[in-house]
């Protein structure tokens, strides 16, 4: 039996014995990709629960579990989980790691000891942000935000949040810095940037944003914590500093943060659509400027989070402007997912399910999101449920979803496994109901009036939140569903061979099922685009042994 | 394996131009009114900066890296031209904001408007 | 990792054989890997001098006041010391390329120095400044009492001590970079022949120098005509 990537590694210092600090060590991408899905998904669950918990609350008016300050903790930690510990890093240091590699046919990333050097200031970041909640002064009560002059106020142990936060940053520049010079120099020969598969133009679009973006959040909350320390002045108004400013500089990142966190998702369901229609990609390039062009756009329309917030009229009209070119390359991307179904042999797989189900929430997330990048409208909608629901339906049903059609697809890939596709589909069901039924009424209570981040509200608003309840229950009953057949899959799965689903790209071309540790027997020489197929069949076919094509 | 001899004056010659236009910057202040000064100020500095960069840091005939250098500059160019020509240019409350009219406002500033300043 | 590294060979349809890039010796992927991190250290400058900008365009006459305060001679001291630190640094990359590993050295040597009369410069000055009353966290920079100086002056007080200072921390690293260089030379690891690490070192020192650059005269010079040299 041939050795797999789960039976030998490379590691970081030495070669240690035990298993455990081979794991500790390791430098091998597969292998710290799943390490932090491990933790990421950890992290997600509290944050779930966290979330759970002020559902209860929520579910009549008045005070019932939980008082107000606790409940604006919580919201603070579920937003501070999701966003730095689980989106953010999310598909890049998951994926990226453990697939992008291997699709472009290298044996690993360019810096593999930064990479589990950057593993570990993830953990290292999280530590702190999770050591805050031990403390006395509690965890930080002021929104993920961390809007002045408020946080600069608050008597909670916010230090400790924004320097988790910027620590993480720096492990998120270094994972797309490693990313860009791999997809650079480590591409497999003939393959030029227009052969890579959609996933690699995802991750690639998605560290520019990484590189260039999250340098400014980051010293935007050393700005903030020196103020709090030395008083500086920058963000305080009784010294003449402008709140306005700090929301500037944290929406410079935090706006292209959430194309950072879209775009590989995207990547994902380019992948997925033409395997399971089983015909070549519609707009190929398209799709991969479209990326290209989000992340770009994406760098100039930060200021639609600030229209309430004093800034000049003439800025807000050209940032309204701006977001709403947001909406042109997404909708290309749309065109060219639902042209490549157009004739071709749709195979509903569980993957497939998620990529669809995608495709109707995220529709409704982001047409949402052009209403509220609408100036008047915004006035009436800004800090509402609804604009709850809409980054809810944009992250969770677009990002989230994406990334769990992700973890079906490449299940097999990863594991050499295969989960119990009939439980897998009714997670998938159970989910796709319970999320429209948790956000959907949050349209509604927002339209009508009903303030995000309050824990108490007006009885009118009880039928919306009750339903959102149901839903919630629904949701988390189908996310466990769903971990449980992974688990099942993983332990008691049937094997497959290395290419289960009939895909073209080069991650399914290994010797061996799980992948052995550097990958490719050979590096193939790739003349051929991504998604080939012929009446429904993968064209490229090669000879696993020596990585030459033999169709 | 490079030419010691032949290099170095590349550097020497560099470091001569960096240490006129040092000089420049002292002169300027009082060729130009305060407010031409600074874009005078940050005009040499772009040009030591560009010195530096082509000769000390090797950029010259690196296409890849300098295109990457020049977007990434132009992204730091659109948020300096969206926050301060198209924002705070045209700050409408600065009557009445308590950050640009702070003489009304708080006692303190007053006083030591009036005081003489340390040297 | 140790060992020789020999570049794989890929092979295409018609016999051809192409060399593999591997992710060992790539020397250019280690200089564009070095190039991309220095584009952070632009941006997160960048957003500095954006705040800087921002302040100065709300209360312009009081960033000249402040900065006529500056001590010039010391400044302008620095400035020259930066320079010829990044000749010192440049000359010693040479070196290390030209294969006199010995004359590398000392270069590195006398960057280090020079790094460190940076930082004692720098902390003469603040000194004068802390003693003048001026320092964060001191009545002057503090709202709402005798002593505090108007808004403008606080926010070019705040930003000036901020981004020296995290200038200053950036010395400090280039310093510890240098000595780690030092060692791995001692043990072999840089060589003529594999140069990487020294390069990136070099190139970090510049990009240090060049932020300096523009510090340099967006603090002291804006306010010199009306301020002479002397300062606090």
């Amino acid at each position: 039996m041939s050795k797999s990537y789960f039976d030998e590694t490379h590691c970081a210092i030495g070669h240690p014995k035990s298993t455990f600090m081979q794991w500790m060590l390791t430098v091998d991408h597969k292998r710290i990709g799943l390490m932090y899905a491990a933790v990421m998904f950890t992290f997600f669950f509290i944050a779930v629960s966290t979330a759970l918990l002020m559902r209860f609350e929520l579910f009549a008016p008045g005070q019932q579990f939980i008082d107000g300050d606790t409940f604006n903790q919580a919201f603070t930690l579920h937003g501070v989980i999701m966003i730095f510990l689980f989106i953010v890093p999310g598909i890049p240091a998951v994926f990226g790691n453990i697939v992008m590699p291997l699709m472009i046919g290298a044996k690993d990333v360019s810096f593999p000891r930064l990479n589990w050097f950057t593993f570990w200031l993830y953990i290292f970041g999280s530590a702190i942000a999770i050591a805050s909640l031990f403390t006395d002064a509690g965890f930080a009560d002021t929104g993920w935000t961390f809007y002045a002059p408020y946080s600069l106020n608050t008597g909670t142990n916010v230090i400790f949040t924004l320097v988790a936060a910027f620590v993480l940053g720096m492990a998120s520049i270094l994972t797309g810095l490693n990313f860009l010079v791999t997809i650079h120099r480590l591409r497999a020969p003939g393959m030029t940037f227009f052969k890579m598969p959609l996933f690699v133009w995802g991750i690639y679009a998605t560290a520019w944003i990484q590189l260039l973006a999250t340098p400014v959040v980051g010293i935007t909350l050393i700005l903030a914590i020196m103020e709090k320390y030395f008083g500086i002045g920058i963000f305080d108004p009784s010294k003449g500093g402008d709140p306005v400013l700090f929301e500037h500089l944290f929406w410079i990142y935090s706006h292209p943060a959430v194309y950072l966190m879209i775009l590989p998702a995207f990547g994902i369901m380019s992948e997925i659509i033409p395997v399971f229609s089983r015909r070549e990609i519609f707009g190929y390039r398209t799709i991969a400027l479209s990326s290209a062009s989000i992340a770009g756009i994406g760098y100039l329309v930060w200021g639609h989070h600030l229209y309430t917030s004093g800034m000049a009229d003439i800025a807000k009209t050209v940032f309204s402007l701006l977001t709403f070119f947001v909406a042109i390359p997404t909708g290309i991307k749309f065109y060219d997912w639902i042209a490549t179904m157009y004739k071709g042999k749709i195979i509903l797989s569980t993957p497939m399910l998620w990529a669809m189900g995608t495709i109707i929430t995220f529709a409704i997330g982001g047409l949402t999101g052009v209403t509220i990048a609408m100036i008047g409208v915004d006035i009436h909608l800004q800090d509402t449920y609804y604009t709850v629901a809409h980054f809810h339906y944009a992250m969770l049903g677009g990002v989230v979803f994406l990334f769990f059609a992700g973890m079906h697809y490449w299940f097999p890939l990863v594991t050499g496994k295969m989960y119990d596709e009939s439980k897998a589909k009714i997670a998938f069901y159970m989910q796709f109901v319970g999320f429209n039924l948790l956000w959907f009424p949050m349209f509604i209570a927002g339209f009508l009036g009903m303030p995000r981040r309050y824990f108490d509200y007006l009885p009118e608003f009880q039928i919306y939140h009750q339903f959102s309840f149901f839903g919630a229950l629904l949701f988390i009953a189908g996310l466990v569903f769903m971990f449980w057949v992974f688990y099942k899959g993983w332990t008691k799965g049937e094997k497959v061979g290395p290419n289960p689903w009939h895909a073209t790209t080069l991650e399914w071309h290994m010797p061996t099922s799980p992948p052995p540790l550097e990958n490719h027997s050979k590096v193939p020489y790739v003349d051929f685009d991504p998604y080939e197929y012929h009446h429904g069949e993968p064209v490229v076919k090669f000879d696993y042994e020596t990585m030459r094509r033999i169709d | 394996m490079i030419d010691y001899k032949s290099e170095r004056v590349m550097y020497y010659k560099v470091l001569v131009g960096l240490l006129l236009l040092t000089a420049v910057t002292f002169v300027l202040p009082y060729l130009f009114e305060a407010g031409a000064n600074l874009p005078a100020q940050m005009f040499i500095a772009v040009i030591k900066a560009w010195l530096i960069l082509m000769f000390y840091m090797h950029l010259k005939g690196e296409k890849l890296i300098s295109v990457m250098g020049i977007f990434s500059l132009a992204i730091v160019l659109v948020f300096f031209i969206i926050v301060l020509v198209v924002d705070v240019a045209n700050f409408q409350f600065k009557d009445e904001s308590h950050i640009t009219a702070p003489q009304h406002t708080t006692t303190g500033v007053t006083e030591n408007v009036a005081a003489p300043v340390k040297h | 990792m140790a060992h020789e590294y020999i570049p794989e060979i890929s092979t295409d349809r018609d016999g051809n054989e192409h060399v593999v890039q591997g992710w060992q010796d790539d020397f250019y992927g280690g200089k564009l890997g070095f190039w991309l991190f220095m584009f952070t250290e632009v941006l997160m400058f960048g957003a500095m001098f954006l705040v800087l900008t921002y302040y100065n365009m709300l209360h312009p006459a009081d960033f000249v006041t402040a900065s006529a305060s500056l001590n010039r001679f010391l400044g302008g001291t620095n400035t020259v010391i930066l320079l010829v630190s990044a000749l010192t640094m440049g000359l010693s990359l040479l070196k290390m390329r030209a294969g006199d590993v010995k004359g590398a050295k000392l270069m590195i040597w006398a960057t280090i120095i020079l790094a460190l009369m940076f930082l004692s410069i720098k902390a003469v000055e603040w000194t004068a400044e802390y003693n003048h009353g001026v320092f964060l966290g001191l009545d002057a920079l503090q709202s709402g009492n005798a002593h505090s100086k108007p808004f403008g002056e606080i926010l070019f007080f705040g930003m000036y001590f901020t981004m020296t200072g995290i200038h200053g921390f950036h010395i400090i690293i280039g310093i510890g970079l240098m000595v780690w260089l030092l060692k791995r030379i001692n043990a072999g690891k840089v060589s003529p022949e594999h140069h990487i690490l020294h390069w990136n070192i070099a190139l970090y020192w510049d990009i240090v120098h060049l932020i300096w650059v523009f510090v340099f005269p967006y603090f002291y010079m804006i306010g010199a005509a009306s301020g002479g040299t002397g300062g606090h």
